[in-house]
């Protein structure tokens, strides 16, 4: 008997010491397959056949043939970078605020960090030429400049790293609040610079997190679809041309094999994340008891980073004010007289869609949400059959562009054995699958923080793997857990291309409605209604919050009796 | 390896067991199925969102059946529709050049239909084997930002020679032909009337004057009402509408001669069996004078067909424009091999704006 069967035999009898730990196994194997892979399958399938049925690989030649296609496909990759790099930094800036120094307004500072992704993206590509386009409010109404070209690559650069921060925000403040203080107590009482602890401590202990957020960010600028449609001028973009070879070309298997091409890039980075970073993880959660957390509250510190954040919230406020605004006013661009008349319009029109919306996330969010702490739990404390390609799979979808997400999903679903197009069940499906990521990496970087032999303790106490998942692993990786859940909720409310394909006339949603109504000019209309969307999302997100915190959290307990 | 192995197989059973589970459900759902003709109708439509509910009100009115829609544009429609075709999810498609209907026709995805109103019709906007019905057409115009125009002291441009013109160097928006049948009937119409050489020349020297390729064909009219280009190439119904917004934009149209879209509908092939009378009498009805003429009150300004229907006030009647005499089957089958010498000559010049 060799090793690798000593350790898959091994593996086999820890399951079976836990039955439904291995059904649970099983079932998100079975529902990732036919959700995520099964999908996939069929769009290549159909991508390399030709209309009669036979296969062919001359689509994929010609497409690598094509230079222009391999430019965008360059363009697609270096925007994500830049965009993912600067995204980042701005995330960590604003998640190290909030967690790690006494600042004030932190609420304030908090719903800034997300707000950029509880609106359609597009939104802030309007706002763009508003302010600096040629009749742009600050390009010409204040600097009097009559002919700034706001479309290109630097107006994507802005826009992508302003609409995706929040995810990296979101990944790094869940990893920063896991990171025990103690540690960083122990060296500043040491004698160590905070400058030094910082560099020493802090940062080497959120690279997972740091990493996960590039990897997050560099694959939705990758499937970004309305930002580059709207602003991207000049440089075009692999989401953007697919969707231009689907339905404007006819071709649906080119524009399948480009978006195909998009998940390359994504693999990659995938999987250099996975095996570089795999090791950088250091343990600090050891369930010992720590002090009060200690914030850093120098001036000298506090202030530059809370000016940072503050120029940064003063951006977001500018161009999310741009869109309130345009929801007051009668005209966008022609006549700023105050109304209330985009609001009677959306409130006697577009309820329908909205309560859809609402629905539809609202089914999918606690889902999303679990399952995606329940992968992230398995991948990194279990060992399993399977195990590389549940975490490989789960991250699929989100790297495909939305709208071939759509199409292979009418590819898998319209037909015997999974008749599902045309149900809620089939939107719901793919905001679940779609949305996993971020609070798998989330929860993935938090666990990294935390001893395994906390939940050891738990079993060997004769809690079963359920158990010690709800009372023990879930409290602690709750800023994930919220996270995670905040995203799918907003993503689901606000998700555009990857339903355009797949609405029915029984559920049609809202994100839909505010697309067309850009089309006939109507922006203060498509700007009521996405402010009526921010007012829900708000709501939401405090609720999630509230939910959240009522989650037991293990820490609090032992520091209570600590000073007890 | 091994160990690879029999994951493979554990997923493949898991996958296997699943799908017993869902066929059992599937079969049960084809047997409710009524044979009976529903009151409800299942439409894709290609039309403004905003426009859309204007006809189906009157239509219930009229006949008592409910059109329930999904708005997309006339390409996703046609990419719908082709992944849909074991498995149909509406039975009409409503709106879109015509262009795409021609497409759609060759990949055998519409059921044809002659409805006794295409009498009313002229021959010429007409497809032989009625796979689609016309319902408007829409002459190629230019949209104008008035107050460009006025400070700069330049004349409306009047042929598609004016839009070569120096003074307006970046200040043209136009859809890629690529992504927009606006754009393509520009592309056709210029190759009908010039040949194809020159055309192409003529594409070329145009770029230079270009200052966005839009994605969709309606984008460059608004991008005009925003001041983000002094003309904008676009469709009339679609440059009249930032003027109703209150955008400071005007009309004018090439006297040398232009092209035109058909709007079309047709039937889709294999649709929910329930609906296709009712689709049949939607088919009329949006034909009809009646159907016409809610173009004249729903500030769509579209170009009814009909010729017994009214000609909304505004809109300028398409016989009384210069239009040529666009080949719409002929612009169907070279649209592939034009389009990509268009982004041939365009991305020699420069790159893709």
């Amino acid at each position: 008997m060799n090793n690798r069967t000593k350790d898959f035999l091994w593996k086999l009898k820890m399951l079976r010491q836990e039955p439904v730990l291995v059904l649970l196994i099983f079932i998100l194997l079975a529902a990732l397959s036919i959700f995520v892979i099964f999908p996939l399958v069929m769009i290549i399938r159909y991508s390399i056949t030709t209309e009669d049925g036979t296969y062919t690989i001359q689509t994929i030649i010609d497409v690598i043939k094509n230079a222009s296609y391999r430019l965008t496909f360059m363009n697609s990759v270096k925007l994500g970078v830049i965009a993912a790099g600067i995204a980042t930094v701005i995330g960590y800036i604003f998640a190290f605020t909030i967690t790690r120094t006494e600042v004030p307004c932190k609420g304030f500072l908090k719903t800034m960090a997300t707000l950029p992704i509880i609106s359609p993206p597009f939104v802030l590509s309007l706002s763009i030429i508003f302010l600096f386009g040629r009749k742009g409010l600050i390009t010409n109404g204040i600097l009097g400049i009559t002919d700034f070209n706001v479309y290109g690559m630097h107006s994507l650069i802005l826009v992508q790293s302003l609409s995706f921060f929040p995810i990296a925000y979101l990944t790094l403040s869940g990893i920063l609040e896991a990171i025990d203080s103690s540690v960083e107590d122990a060296a500043l009482n040491l004698g160590a610079s905070r400058w030094k602890i910082f560099w020493t401590v802090t940062f080497p202990l959120s690279l997972p997190g740091i990493f996960s957020a590039l990897l997050l960010v560099f694959i939705q600028s990758l499937q970004d679809f309305s930002n580059p449609a709207v602003i991207g001028g000049g440089y075009p973009t692999l989401g953007v041309e697919a969707y231009r070879v689907i339905t404007g070309m006819y071709d649906l298997r080119t524009g399948a094999i480009l978006s195909i091409m998009l998940l390359l890039p994504s693999l990659a980075a995938f999987l250099l994340q996975k095996y570089w970073v795999s090791g950088k993880g250091f343990v600090t959660v050891t369930g010992k008891p720590s002090q009060n957390r200690t914030k850093i509250d120098q001036k000298h510190i506090v202030i530059p980073l809370f000016t940072v954040c503050l120029m940064l919230c003063a951006v977001i406020i500018l161009f999310y004010g741009t869109v309130i605004v345009g929801a007051f006013v009668k005209v966008w661009g022609i006549d700023y007289s105050f109304t209330f008349d985009h609001f009677r319009y959306v409130l006697s029109v577009g309820l329908k869609p909205l309560k859809n919306a609402i629905l539809l996330a609202l089914a999918a969010t606690p889902i999303a949400g679990l399952t995606g702490m329940a992968i992230a739990f398995l991948t990194v404390r279990k060992k399993f059959i399977g195990k590389g390609y549940m975490s490989l799979s789960a991250m699929l979808t989100f790297a495909l562009p939305g709208s071939v997400v759509g199409i292979s999903y009418i590819l898998a679903f319209n037909d015997k054995p999974f008749l599902l197009t045309g149900t809620a069940f089939i939107l719901i499906c793919v905001f679940v699958f779609r949305n996993l990521p971020v609070g798998i990496e989330g929860a993935k970087s938090a666990l990294m923080q935390i001893d395994p032999s906390l939940e050891e303790a738990s079993i060997n106490m004769g809690a079963n793997s359920f158990q010690t998942f709800f009372h023990v692993t879930l409290p602690l990786i709750k800023g994930a857990f919220f996270s995670g859940l905040v995203y799918s909720f907003v993503k689901s409310m606000t998700a555009v291309s990857a339903i355009i394909f797949i609405v029915s006339a029984r559920w049609n949603v809202v994100t839909t409605r505010i697309f067309s109504l850009f089309e006939v000019s109507q922006y203060s209309d498509a700007a009521a209604y996405i402010v009526i969307m921010i007012l829900v999302i708000m709501a939401a997100i405090y609720v999630l919050n509230f939910l959240v915190n009522l989650i037991n959290s293990p820490q609090k307990t032992a520091k209570k009796t600590v000073k007890g | 390896m091994r160990n690879k192995f029999i994951t493979t197989v554990a997923v493949a059973l898991g996958v296997a067991f699943l799908m017993t589970g869902c066929t059992k459900k599937a079969d049960q759902s084809a047997e409710g199925a009524a044979v009976e003709q529903s009151k409800e109708l299942t439409m894709y439509c290609a039309l403004p969102e905003t426009e859309i509910p204007s006809y189906l009100e009157a239509f219930k009115k009229d006949t008592g059946i409910t059109v329930n829609f999904v708005r997309l544009s006339a390409g996703e429609i046609l990419s719908k529709i082709q992944v849909e075709k074991n498995n149909p999810q509406a039975s009409i498609w409503y709106g879109g050049n015509c262009d795409s209907f021609i497409a759609a026709a060759n990949k055998d995805l519409l059921e044809p239909y002659r409805s006794p109103e295409l009498a009313n019709i002229p021959e010429n906007y007409q497809d032989p084997i009625g796979n689609w019905s016309p319902v408007y057409v829409g002459a190629l115009a230019f949209a104008v930002d008035k107050d460009w125009f006025a400070t700069k002291g330049l004349e409306y441009p009047h042929s598609w020679a004016d839009l070569l013109k120096p003074e307006f160097e970046g200040q043209i928006s136009m859809a890629h032909p690529g992504s927009s049948g606006t754009a393509y009937t520009i592309l056709a119409t210029m190759v009908q009337m010039l040949g194809e050489e020159e055309a192409m020349t003529y594409m070329g020297e145009l770029n230079k004057n270009i200052r966005q390729y839009t994605k969709s064909g309606s984008a460059p009219p608004k991008n005009v009402g925003l001041g983000e280009a002094a003309i904008g190439l676009a469709f009339s119904h679609d440059c009249l509408k930032p003027a109703v917004q209150g955008y400071p934009v005007e009309v004018s149209f090439a006297d040398d001669g232009t092209g035109y879209e058909i709007g079309a509908i047709a039937l889709i092939k294999n649709g929910p069996e329930e609906e296709v009378e009712s689709a049949k009498k939607f088919i009329d009805w949006v034909l009809s004078k009646k159907g016409q003429d809610v173009y004249s009150t729903n500030s769509s300004f579209r170009l009814p067909v009909n010729s017994n229907a009214v000609v909304p006030e505004g809109a300028i009647n398409i016989s009384d424009l210069p239009v040529i005499d666009y080949d719409f089957l002929w612009a169907g089958e070279n649209r592939t091999r034009l389009i990509e010498k268009f982004t041939e000559v365009i991305a020699a010049k420069e790159n893709l704006k």
